[in-house]
């Protein structure tokens, strides 16, 4: 489960990814705008742009298998978050704020460690996204080190 | 037009961390940043294997993966399919990931912990554009390769920086020559030449632009920093992107500190603070290292894939030019009309001490020597010092020459390459930024006098 500690550094905008797998076992993966924890941290919202590969979401409904990667750029503190998919839907105009400020919040800290993330993501497509709900089975610790990999 | 590797070389430079997507063989997806990915031919590329991760486990169980990287200089983003092919724990594929990885550890002082343990070698099996991330419009010269915007290494700017050199009368104006001309005719602005020490497998800083404090003297030992790296295996480095290689290491160490391991001492990095690019080119003739120039910038991507052969052979001319100019003032001493006293600058006097005394001292054991309680100088700079102070004191004698001090069998010089007018210039240059009110001025063919604007008193100790 994702406590409070936990969804505070997961909302507060990252650099997120998610992986997925087609039925040969060939692996797909896709940028990730923004994640929201929600049902007392049973349950993650990914908000996947809509221009990203079909394959994820083709790979999601048909075998339900997802990992998302989420890594703060200034620390490299990172976590990943297995789960089994749940629903789609398209993302309303309500969330585009929540999702945009976490966007922006990522591109602040790359801009503060020179990758100039605000000008280069200028062509990117974030907005508009599907949100993806999945159900939390497993969290590990994925900052770089001997511990990468330990449950949390 | 289908898309081909080796026109995505930028995206391995280590800018842009690359995402990492496996499959165990119960199906369970994982995704990870991955440390390095870089080219290795047209068809396969390196992974960086440090950790027995995640992604590691999964290879050995089913070898597919996909890696997602970006161009730093358009921003598209390509995802290639990959089988995994092999690992290499030696080798150039090895050796040039084991490197870059070596020198940002060793900056970090986490030799041993931030290690590579293989270069894993993935066959590429397909490249394709990452929807989501669409980058400005590509730039291709006719021949179908990348063209850079702002060319560094042009073979004009080679040229030039050759005649400046070329019209060099002596190893001062020769060092000079080479920093301005590349601040010049390249636009870099921090910039420092290390040559080897006395001591085996230690660099001395001999000249140095662009940073506030010369730092003329100091000392690098070989496989310490990235130009320790570079001396040690007479390879160049080039690093963009450092200040993402150093975080990833940071977040290594303390999760390592976490767990009871204690680091080494950090060897702190001689010039810049924050470089987010650096190039450490060995100075090598034939199998010989006679020193090693390091290039930074606050640039994160300053030096490219593209400019690899030229700094191969940048490298080499620097290290001619040295030791050509060593021989020559070893065998031909400048001639007297070159050598111009410099007058002393003004703030000579000023930067004496307010009591107009100097206090030296030389630890013979250690081959150090002091001023006023700081360190000066060691070794044979050390020792040559010491001698002309001592002379000066007892015999009030102010000029010497470099041959007296050949044949001085106290200052025990080596027998062959001794590099005498080098240490010579070292002492100069480090008395220079040091304490002005101390000088060792040029003063014609193999001559040089001391210029004392303070009182002095020296002291010898064991």
């Amino acid at each position: 489960m994702l406590d409070k500690s936990l969804t505070e550094f997961l909302e507060q905008g990252l650099a997120i990814h998610m992986g997925t797998r087609n039925a040969h076992m060939e692996p797909n993966g896709c940028r990730v705008a923004a994640v929201r924890v929600e049902e007392q941290g049973q349950h993650l919202v990914a908000y996947v742009p809509k221009a990203a590969t079909a394959e994820v979401l083709d790979d999601l409904q048909n075998n339900g298998q997802a990992a998302v990667s989420l890594a703060r750029p200034s620390d490299d503190r990172a976590v990943q978050v297995k789960g089994q998919f749940l629903a789609l839907r398209d993302a309303d105009a309500s969330e585009e704020a929540f999702v945009m400020a976490q966007w922006r919040g990522l591109l602040g800290q790359l801009d503060a460690i020179g990758l100039a993330g605000t000008a280069a993501t200028s062509t990117w497509s974030v907005w508009p996204c599907v949100a993806v709900t999945i159900r939390v089975t497993q969290i590990f610790s994925q900052t770089p080190g001997p511990e990468a990999g330990s449950v949390i | 037009m289908s898309l081909q590797l080796d026109q995505l070389t930028p995206c391995f430079q280590g800018i842009v961390p690359a995402m990492l997507f496996t499959c165990s063989k119960d199906g369970t997806p994982n995704a990870a940043f991955l440390s390095h990915v870089d080219y290795v031919d047209a068809s396969h590329v390196a992974l960086s294997f440090q950790f027995f991760n995640k992604s590691r486990r999964n290879i050995v169980e089913n070898p597919r993966a996909l890696v997602r990287v970006i161009d730093p200089d358009t921003h598209q983003g390509y995802k290639l399919r990959l089988t995994f092919d092999r690992s290499e724990t030696s080798g150039p594929n090895f050796e040039r990931m084991h490197l870059r990885i070596e020198a940002i550890a060793s900056y970090c002082g986490l030799k041993g912990i931030f290690k590579l343990k293989a270069a894993d070698i993935y066959k590429v099996d397909s490249i394709e554009l990452v929807p989501e991330e669409t980058g400005v419009k590509e730039r291709w010269s006719p021949r179908g390769r990348r063209r850079a915007e702002d060319p560094v290494f042009t073979m004009k700017a080679l040229q030039e920086l050759s005649t400046r050199i070329n019209a060099s009368e002596c190893l001062d104006n020769l060092f000079d020559s080479i920093l301005s001309g590349l601040k010049e005719y390249f636009g870099f602005s921090h910039a420092m030449i290390l040559l080897t020490g006395e001591k085996p497998n230690t660099l001395v800083t001999i000249a140095s632009k662009g940073y506030p404090a010369g730092g003329v003297g100091s000392e690098v030992q070989f496989g310490e920093g990235v130009i320790g790296v570079v001396a040690e295996a007479q390879q160049p480095i080039r690093i963009s992107g450092l200040i993402r290689g150093i975080l990833h290491a940071y977040a290594a160490k303390r999760r390592a500190e976490d767990r009871g391991w204690r680091p080494q001492e950090a060897v702190p990095l001689p010039g810049l603070k924050n470089p987010a690019s650096q190039l450490g080119v060995p100075l090598v003739v034939g199998n010989e290292l006679v020193g090693v120039i390091c290039i930074e910038s606050e640039t994160p991507y300053r030096f490219h894939e593209e400019d690899k052969t030229t700094i191969g052979l940048l490298g080499s001319y620097l290290a001619v030019a040295i030791q050509n100019m060593q021989k020559k003032e070893a065998e031909h001493p400048a001639p007297l009309q070159k050598l111009v006293p410099v007058p002393p600058p003004p703030s000579a006097a000023s930067q004496a001490p307010s009591n107009g005394r100097r206090e030296l001292t030389f630890y013979r054991g250690e081959e150090v020597v002091m001023l006023d309680g700081e360190y000066l100088i060691r070794s044979l700079p050390a020792r040559i010092l010491w001698k002309v102070l001592q002379t000066h004191k007892e015999h009030g004698r102010a000029e010497f020459t470099n041959r007296e001090l050949r044949l001085d069998k106290s200052l025990n010089l080596p027998e062959f390459k001794d590099n005498l007018e080098t240490r010579l210039l070292l002492l100069r240059r480090r008395l220079d930024e040091k304490s002005p009110d101390i000088r060792i001025v040029p003063r014609g063919r193999g001559r040089f006098a001391l210029e004392l604007a303070s009182e002095i008193q020296l002291t010898e100790k064991g």
